[in-house]
């Protein structure tokens, strides 16, 4: 059985770029994005995802490379 | 993006800025005042907002002041949820670009409600991680307790 999006699981509409502790779950070591095929969400969470990392990056919350 | 139907009031906004560690912690206010006071300038009504918190940065960021580039590693990080019309956003943008004492901001689009999710979400867990940890514990204590006792029981009663 394949596992269900995360976000609509949890009912989260907006992914903040401040919530760093959420979004360390979806990034490899490295502080790269996981693909959706290893986060499990729906496309559109992946994309609304992304955007929040990003963000999160230009602010300094999270690195734009780590180690 | 042209799609979307965007009214002329009560889109909401939030900018999240960092200000420099160069000032000090008592005059950060005078600093979160004066954002504010771009804000209501241009016709805004404060939302919610997070009071500005020193907080070590992820990679070194650079701010030109003058001719000298400051290095910085370290910055106070705080946030204002504010409704605007989008006309007045160019304009707040505009004024906060200017500002000395601002590292680095960004201004979204964002919703209303709390958007603050993974805390809730993780405090679940980490409460339901220490719940288990705590009967762990206590089943490991417990039956030493309860033997020795009745280990005691047996003594007395050999004694007597």
């Amino acid at each position: 059985m394949t596992k269900q999006c995360f976000f609509k699981q949890n009912n989260v509409q907006h992914i903040d770029y401040k919530d760093t502790e959420l979004l360390k779950k979806f990034l490899n070591p490295h502080a790269r994005i996981l693909t959706t095929k290893r986060t499990n969400v729906s496309s559109g969470a992946q994309r609304k995802l992304a955007l929040a990392v990003k963000r999160a990056r230009f602010m300094g919350l999270l690195p734009y490379v780590a180690q | 993006m042209t799609t979307e139907t965007v009214k002329t009031e009560g889109t909401v906004y939030e900018v999240g800025y960092h200000i420099v560690p160069a000032v000090s912690p008592d005059n950060l206010s005078v600093e979160v005042d004066a954002i504010k006071a771009v804000l209501g300038k241009n016709g805004a009504t404060i939302i919610s907002e997070e009071a500005p918190q020193l907080m070590p940065l992820s990679y070194e960021m650079v701010k030109v002041a003058g001719q000298t580039r400051n290095k910085y590693d370290t910055a106070y990080f705080g946030w204002i949820k504010f409704e605007a019309a989008p006309a007045a956003v160019v304009e707040i943008n505009k004024a906060l670009s200017v500002s000395e004492k601002i590292l680095r901001y960004l201004l979204i689009k964002t919703v209303r409600d709390n958007t603050m999710v993974g805390e809730k979400l993780f405090a679940k867990e980490k409460e339901e991680a220490a719940k288990a940890e705590d009967q762990k514990e206590a089943a490991k204590t417990d039956k030493p307790k309860a033997s020795e006792e009745e280990i005691d029981k047996s003594i007395e009663k050999l004694v007597a």
